[in-house]
């Protein structure tokens, strides 16, 4: 510990911190710019410089390392002097076309100008210029004059989103911050660096020139997206979201937001939003009010459930959908008799139902996975399902933790992997197998009977030494484990090798209210039908919360099936969309920053959050829509007065920490034999399909967002191939393929990825492009078009 | 004493002739009164009147919605919403100014970085019905166009003193 004075003020703090941080403890503000907490030390601004006592000359408070005893002042002459000299030199080739400029208002430069700058300027000559760049879709770099060089963004790159698209190229004066040659910035957190811009010289496309930030009402918010539930400021102008920011949250998002959750607003001003309640009638859409649509749902359900029975109406909800509106759509349904409930759409292997100790979620709070010193993730597109918790893992591999993939497909993770194993889908439990028979091996225990006859191949060996050799593991579960067709055994085996370490075990949930959905139970229980069996033994009746079948199940053909065959389809929908062509009432319901709700998120934190807005035209909190079905159905209990009560009725004396549990109960199923995986028939051109949900289109509303479906993670869906058999199939990348999946075929262009392990073609699921193909998982042939 | 000069000053009419000598004064005096609107009062090249919007020599419009008129405006009177225009530039797509809001403060002039909104010397307008003194952007920017000689040679004649 040391102890300095800085303006005559005693700091204790820590040997090797810096003096600002010292002075940011004591409340003491030193002006900077390309200092940031998150980042490491530039020291090239010179903005914080001041006085410390015995140094002849100003030294950089945020590159000072503080020693006991120093004292320091940051309003002496010295420290004055130096600052307004180094605000003249920013100045100097500033343009100082704050009037213009997005950032007016809200610019660190424009503030310290006023607070350590000169009243005018002595410069005469002529300023730099530099050439605006075009570097994509989100971040506008269009006036690069601005930049004042704090390379916050570079190292932004660097250190956080792991690769480096900016840079800062040329020297003196000339230098200027560039992408490569005509790159573009593509990161999925690349959001973030016009945050840290602490001028306007990057700054947000979509949000370019439709307010200051004075106009704007920040009311608070949780992310609808990711299973992470980051803190989000809305921010609104004339009943409109014009802008979404981060709350700075240690515990969740840092002070970092992933694009999707920063530019998915885009989707909620869309205009495709549902605005009134309609009703098809003779096979024209009508709009309708209200009570006529409500009432017509009410009678048209319970007409199904007493003539063909309460079994044969079923429901769909997004685990995007609040708590609230899970809760009630449940209840709804177990009003009418009916247990075909189901949140998890994308899942296809439901042996684990009735055998899970509790409510699966992370293991840990989101914030320990940056101590982890081992880690393993299995079947996880990691950085595009969970951006930010992927940051926090190359936090952690950066401090020395060891990351181990066990996955179909080997995307860059931009971070040292120690060990991975890259095998199709279906010999994901054998590796899983090997690696706990390794592991057994290496602690020196016993093997389970299960995995007894296993041969352990060498990356799997190398996961498990790697994984032995830690003090506090993690094995962690992404969305391709959990919609494996052998989901549950890939539990069984991730939990026993975690047990094995000593360390935690936890998926990583796929949606803001994954946790959520297990909580409300909105649920089948024993006497109801998941959402596999729903669709593949089709209802007469079904009701869609948030969900649009053809993208959001794990079958998009089957689902759109079941959908086209039933009699009586009710969407609950922000958007119109793809129902049109089968369902029979549209209500309009508020997407996430027009209705009050709860997200559950995958540690386990429960976070309420209001309206932002209100709701757009008829459209109405989806709570308030089912509350009055529930009425109108003469239901008892949905006499609910606001979604805090509904919540509390949900989670009444629930303690929610005390539901998580990922532990799952063994039984003869979940133990079946991990054999490897025969060796593919020699067929020529038939495949095992891996499916990832693209960054961005996972669900409804950033499907919307204009501006990152511009992105290069929104392009449109490829079939990925090894090389050698895009060659046996006779065809090149770029060419267009026939992709056909059972009965269901598309037509799409075809690319190379030889990091895909033999035998498997991956094609995204949950995009218009590959709707027209059956499960996530399966057999693909390709053949030339 | 006392008594003897009030009987003077009562006897001589003293009071009557101060009084007189005020009406005489005031009736020999040169005359201030206008006869508007014949005539009209001299007015400062700083007057504040009736708004308008200015253009640039090219034909360009000033305004680059920046929005500092409206963030000052303590009446409230003025409403902005900006856009890009198709060649990249700032632009407003709207700019309205309520008159019957607006007190003349001038504060809109003053904060505008480009000199685009300004008050001109016109005092004599008027509105018929309910929504004539809302003035739009085309409407400002007419005013400007006719105006422009008299609005530069005001802004020429205030600029030593900027």
């Amino acid at each position: 510990m040391a102890i300095i004075e800085i303006d005559g003020k005693r700091v204790e703090i820590e040997n090797g911190r810096t003096v600002i941080e010292a002075a940011h403890l004591a409340g003491i503000y030193i002006p900077h710019f390309c200092y940031h907490k998150k980042l490491s030390i530039a020291a090239n601004c010179r903005m914080c410089l001041v006085q410390v006592e015995k140094m002849p000359k100003p030294v950089p408070a945020c590159a000072t390392p503080v020693a006991d005893g120093m004292k320091v002042f940051t309003s002496s002459e010295m420290a004055v002097k130096a600052q307004m000299g180094v605000m003249e030199f920013l100045l100097i080739n500033h343009p100082l076309d704050c009037p213009v400029c997005d950032q007016g208002g809200e610019c660190e430069l424009q503030d310290q100008a006023v607070g350590y700058g000169a009243s005018a300027s002595r410069y005469q000559e002529e300023k730099r210029m530099v050439v605006h760049k075009d570097i994509g879709p989100l971040v506008c770099a269009e006036e690069m004059s601005r930049c004042i060089n704090c390379t916050r963004c570079v190292r932004f790159g660097q250190e956080i989103a792991g690769m480096m698209e900016l840079g800062q190229a040329f020297r003196g004066e000339h230098a200027e911050i560039m992408a490569f040659v005509d790159g573009t910035v593509n990161s999925e957190l690349s959001g973030n660096m016009i945050d840290l811009c602490p001028v306007g010289a990057l700054t947000s496309k979509p949000f370019r020139y439709t307010a200051r930030n004075w106009e704007l009402s920040r009311r608070k918010s949780v992310s609808p997206h990711d299973g992470l539930g980051s803190s989000l400021a809305v921010q609104v102008k004339n009943n409109r979201v014009l802008r979404v920011l981060p709350v700075e949250n240690e515990a969740i998002n840092e002070c970092w937001l992933s694009d999707k959750d920063r530019f998915s607003y885009e989707g909620l001003n869309s205009g495709e939003r549902l605005t009134m309640p309609m009703i098809r009638q003779e096979g024209k859409w009508n709009e309708v009010a209200w009570p006529v649509a409500l009432e017509y749902v009410a009678n048209a359900l319970s007409q199904v459930a007493n003539c063909a029975g309460a079994g044969e109406v079923g429901a769909l909800a997004t685990p995007h959908s609040t708590l609230e509106e899970l809760y009630l759509l449940q209840k709804l349904m177990r009003g009418l008799g009916s247990h075909n409930i189901d949140f998890r759409l994308r899942q296809s292997d439901f042996s684990a139902d009735g055998k899970q100790a509790g409510v699966p979620w992370l293991g840990m709070p989101v914030a320990e996975i940056n101590t982890r010193d081992r880690l393993l993730i299995v079947g996880s597109f990691l950085r595009k399902d969970h951006p930010l918790l992927a940051q926090r893992i190359r936090q952690a591999v950066k401090k020395g933790a060891q990351a181990s993939i066990v996955h179909s497909a080997d995307d860059d993770l931009l971070m040292k992997v120690a060990n991975k194993a890259i095998v199709a889908p279906d010999a994901l439990t054998n590796v899983l197998a090997q690696i706990l028979k390794a592991l057994a091996q290496e602690k020196q225990v016993a093997v389970d009977a299960s995995v007894q006859g296993i041969t352990v191949g060498s990356a799997a060996a190398a996961i498990a030494n790697s994984l032995a050799g830690g003090e506090r593991v993690a094995v962690l579960l992404g969305n391709f484990a959990q919609q494996h067709p052998q989901a549950a055994q890939l539990q069984l085996l991730a939990q026993q090798i975690a047990a094995l370490c000593g360390g935690s075990f936890g998926f990583l949930g796929e949606a803001a209210n994954s946790v959520g959905g297990y909580l409300a139970n909105a649920l089948p229980g024993a006497n109801g039908m998941n959402a596999a069996a729903m669709l593949a033994a089709p209802r007469k009746a079904y009701v869609l919360l948030n969900a649009e079948p053809e993208l959001d199940c794990a079958n998009s053909q089957q689902a759109l099936s079941a959908m086209n065959a039933a009699d009586l389809v009710v969407v609950l929908s922000a958007y119109k969309h793809h129902a049109l062509d089968y369902a029979n009432v549209l209500l309009p319901i508020a997407p996430f920053s027009e209705t009050s709700g709860t997200f559950i998120s995958t540690e386990g934190r429960v976070q309420s959050f209001k309206g932002a807005v209100k709701p757009l035209g008829e459209a109405r909190p989806a709570w308030k829509v089912m509350r009055v079905l529930g009425n109108l159905l003469d239901f008892a209990g949905f006499d609910y007065d606001s979604s805090e009560a509904v919540r509390d009725e949900a989670l009444a004396g629930m303690d929610v920490s005390a539901q998580l549990n990922n532990t799952l109960n063994r039984t003869e199923q979940t133990t079946a034999p991990h054999s490897a995986p025969s060796p593919q028939p020699p067929v020529l051109a038939v495949f095992q399909r891996v499916a990832e949900v693209p960054i961005y289109s996972t669900d409804a509303v950033v499907r919307r967002a204009v501006a990152l479906q511009k992105t290069r993670d929104a392009a449109a869906p490829r079939v990925m191939l090894r090389s050698e058999e895009l060659k046996k199939i006779g065809v090149s990348p770029g060419d267009q393929v026939k992709v056909s999946q059972g009965e269901n075929s598309v037509q799409m262009a075809v690319a190379a990825d030889d990091n895909l392990p033999n035998g498997v073609a991956r094609v995204a699921a949950g995009h218009a492009a590959t709707a027209g193909l059956g499960a996530m998982f399966g057999i693909l042939t390709v053949e030339r078009a | 004493m006392e008594k003897i000069t009030n009987f003077f000053n009562t006897f001589l009419l003293l009071e009557l002739v101060k009084g007189m000598a005020l009406t005489g004064r005031h009736f020999f005096a040169r005359k201030i009164t206008v006869q508007f609107p014949e005539e009209k009062t001299p007015q400062s090249f700083r007057f504040r009147g009736l708004h308008a919007q200015r253009r640039y020599a090219n034909g360009e419009e000033r305004c680059i919605g920046c929005k500092l008129c409206e963030a000052v405006c303590p009446a409230l009177a003025i409403h902005i919403e900006v856009a890009e225009r198709a060649d990249g530039t700032r632009r407003t797509t709207r700019y309205d100014i309520d008159l019957l809001k607006c007190i003349f403060c001038g504060f809109c002039e003053e904060s505008c970085p480009v000199d685009a909104i300004v008050e001109t010397r016109i005092l004599e307008y008027h509105g018929e019905k309910r929504g004539d003194l809302y003035y739009t952007k085309p409407m400002l920017l007419a005013l400007g166009d006719k105006h422009e000689a008299q609005i530069a040679k005001d802004r020429a004649a205030d600029a030593k003193y900027r």
